[in-house]
């Protein structure tokens, strides 16, 4: 055997296996068969900000029952930022993910209290609107299959206030939220859907 | 690599097939200008409230005005039909047709406890009373019949005598079989109605004024016992009590509210917040009930039809098709008690498993979206349980889910490829239809 067939040979074998080492890295990653399922819960329902430094008792212990809805309730599974190293949990509830369906892509809004760009212009009624019927501000009534008011409507009234006033007392997040980017719809549909959405986007998007 | 619950872009596909479902989320062309009144005939009304309608209630109300618009399934009470021309906040006598006013009050103010919230913040006077306009051409009844207004007697004013006199009306009319002695229930005979629809229905919680339907001064609550609730199991007690019995009997109802949370004190608040925990665990299949109706379980474990509303009679029977992309095809369970396909020969431990760590009684590891058993993992101990002992009571419907499924090892590992190292987009995607078997009913 030549030298030169050893090289090529040890080549091959240095190639197989780190092929094979790839795809057993692609099908193991990301862990969420392998690792404890506690490895993704605890550091999602922890990032959720605490109430203890809300000064006003009463609005200390309404906003810790509203802080359980809203870690129980999965707000979070939407209006994160995915970022490659997994949602970004120092911005907590700043939105940014997109939904795409067939009329458009929506993209989550930012629920946190900055006035530019969060819910902190929106008056308490605005919200709780939102939560109850799916009527944003302007009028507009989103669909209970982007926005899952139809599960959040039989909320009582007084844990509907408490999921608010937590939200009111999450770290304020500067974090403008694109338009709703409508496509692929049939064109009545769209030229409908269209007018409505352009520049007029709920969450106090900065205009276009 | 991090170990997080997702390092990965994750863009969810909601793919609803009916663009329907979806531009009801577009308040489409700006409402019509309001006309001078003047010169506007009731058809005109209804033509500007027809284009209102369209853009702000068939989500719920749907196209016909039938209520059966795609969220309706979810929503207790239903949307209202408003091809029968029936309504329960009225000021008319029983079996009559609302008046204008009642109409345009439900739409301005809300119908308070239910989907519906005011519209007053939202629509002009002119563009609500158009709506109504449109909304009384769904039904013939409107125009044959005429309202009979109520005309009630003069008010009596509360006082202590009056609530007292109150309380003994509300005995005599025997308001505890379905109300409670307490106003919430206490001792209630009758604790689960249906409506004329069909549908689920609880007796008003007296101590709630807030969520009562058509708004809780004493004469709100007057007339709900005068005109009765059409459809409900609430009468009219038109002849039963006298007009002054039923205004000391208003003022006794009124007199049950207690505070909402909201213009508590910190200690109240405490108070409201044990007595609540103490009532869940009194009741834990009503508390499981209220955390599975909130947590979006049935938007996932119900199939859906080619308009994006849950197939009717599946509410909960799993089968809905959603692939994960790039784990494959994870088909929503069955969460009805059916022993063959359901949950009923699951045990607590495997149901608590299943929403708290996302394993599945055969070993099955579910990833962790869409399904959010990482959010669930932060149920209270009392509330899992709560949810695992309602998930029990739920009618058995017969719907065999296939397991989930991975794709082709390749095919797997491509999709892998694309997500982590070339960071496409991964959806996920819904899709209409019933991936399971319904079997015999």
């Amino acid at each position: 055997m030549t030298a030169r067939s050893m090289v090529t040979r040890l080549l091959v074998v240095i190639f197989v296996v780190a092929l094979v080492g790839f795809c057993v890295f692609l099908y193991l990653v990301p862990p969420f068969f392998t690792a404890s399922p506690e490895t993704f819960s605890k550091p999602t329902t922890d990032a959720a900000p605490g109430v203890d430094g809300i000064a006003d008792p009463t609005e200390r212990l309404i906003a810790a029952r509203g802080r359980y809805l809203v870690v129980t309730a999965g707000c979070m599974g939407c209006h994160q930022l995915p970022t490659p190293q997994g949602p970004d949990l120092s911005r907590y509830l700043a939105g940014g993910m997109k939904l795409h369906t067939e009329a458009g892509t929506f993209v989550t809004r930012n629920l946190t209290p900055d006035a530019e760009t969060g819910i902190g212009n929106r008056t308490e009624e605005d919200v709780k609107r939102i939560l109850r019927s799916g009527i944003y501000p302007d009028g507009r009534v989103v669909s209970y299959r982007v926005m899952p008011w139809g599960s959040y409507t039989s909320w009582t009234e007084e844990d509907r206030h408490a999921v608010v006033v937590y939200l009111r007392h999450l770290p304020a997040v500067v974090h403008p939220i694109p338009n709703a980017v409508l496509t692929h719809t049939p064109l009545s549909d769209a030229l409908a859907i269209e007018e409505v959405y352009a520049g007029r986007d709920y969450g106090g998007a900065p205009k276009k | 690599m991090t170990r997080r619950r997702v390092k990965i872009l994750i863009v969810s596909l909601l793919a609803i097939v009916v663009a329907a479902t979806l531009r009801i989320a577009a308040g489409a062309q700006p409402p019509p200008a309001a006309q001078p009144r003047s010169l506007e005939t009731a058809a005109a009304a209804a033509a500007n409230g027809k284009a209102i309608y369209e853009q702000r209630c068939v989500e719920c109300h749907g196209p016909a005005g039938r209520g059966d618009g795609p969220a309706a399934t979810l929503l207790i009470p239903h949307p209202r039909d408003f091809s029968l021309g029936r309504y329960k906040i009225r000021s008319t006598e029983s079996g009559s047709v609302p008046t204008d006013e009642d109409l345009i009050r439900s739409v301005q103010q809300g119908l308070y406890g239910t989907a519906m919230s005011g519209w007053g913040a939202i629509l002009s006077d002119a563009e609500i009373t158009d709506v109504v306009a449109y909304v009384k051409s769904l039904s013939p009844r409107f125009a044959t019949d005429a309202p009979e207004v109520v005309v009630p007697g003069a008010q009596v004013p509360s006082s202590p005598e009056s609530i007292a006199r109150g309380l003994q009306v509300y005995d005599a009319l025997r308001c505890a079989s379905c109300h409670g002695s307490d106003g919430r229930g206490k001792g209630a005979i009758a604790t689960e109605f249906k409506d004329d629809w069909n549908q689920p229905l609880t007796a008003a919680n007296l101590t709630e004024p807030w969520s009562f339907r058509g708004g809780s001064t004493a004469r709100d609550v007057f007339f709900r016992f005068r005109t009765g609730m059409s459809g409900t199991p609430m009468p009219s007690f038109k002849g039963a009590a006298t007009d002054n019995e039923m205004w000391d009997l208003a003022n006794y109802v009124v007199s049950l509210g207690r505070k909402p949370v909201w213009s508590m004190t910190a200690d109240e608040v405490r108070t409201e917040y044990a007595d609540e925990t103490v009532r869940a665990a009194a009741d834990p299949i009503r508390r499981g009930k209220y955390l599975v109706d909130t947590h979006l379980c049935a938007l996932c474990h119900s199939p859906l039809d080619d308009r994006g509303r849950i197939m009717p009679g599946m509410m909960m029977a799993g089968g809905q098709i959603m692939r994960v992309a790039p784990f494959g095809d994870y088909p929503t369970g069955n969460l009805t008690s059916d022993k063959e396909t359901g949950l009923g020969s699951w045990s607590d431990d495997e149901i608590r498993q299943a929403i708290t760590r996302g394993i599945l009684r055969d070993g099955t590891r579910l990833p962790p979206y869409p399904m959010d058993w990482p959010a669930f993992s932060a149920f209270t101990r009392e509330d899992l349980n709560a949810v695992v002992q309602y998930l029990r009571t739920i009618p058995p419907i017969s719907n065999r889910v296939p397991r989930p499924s991975r794709p082709f090892l390749p095919v797997y590992l491509w999709a892998k490829f694309k997500m982590l190292i070339l960071q496409i987009d991964a959806p996920i995607v819904i899709f209409p239809g019933n991936a399971g078997t319904p079997g015999a009913r």
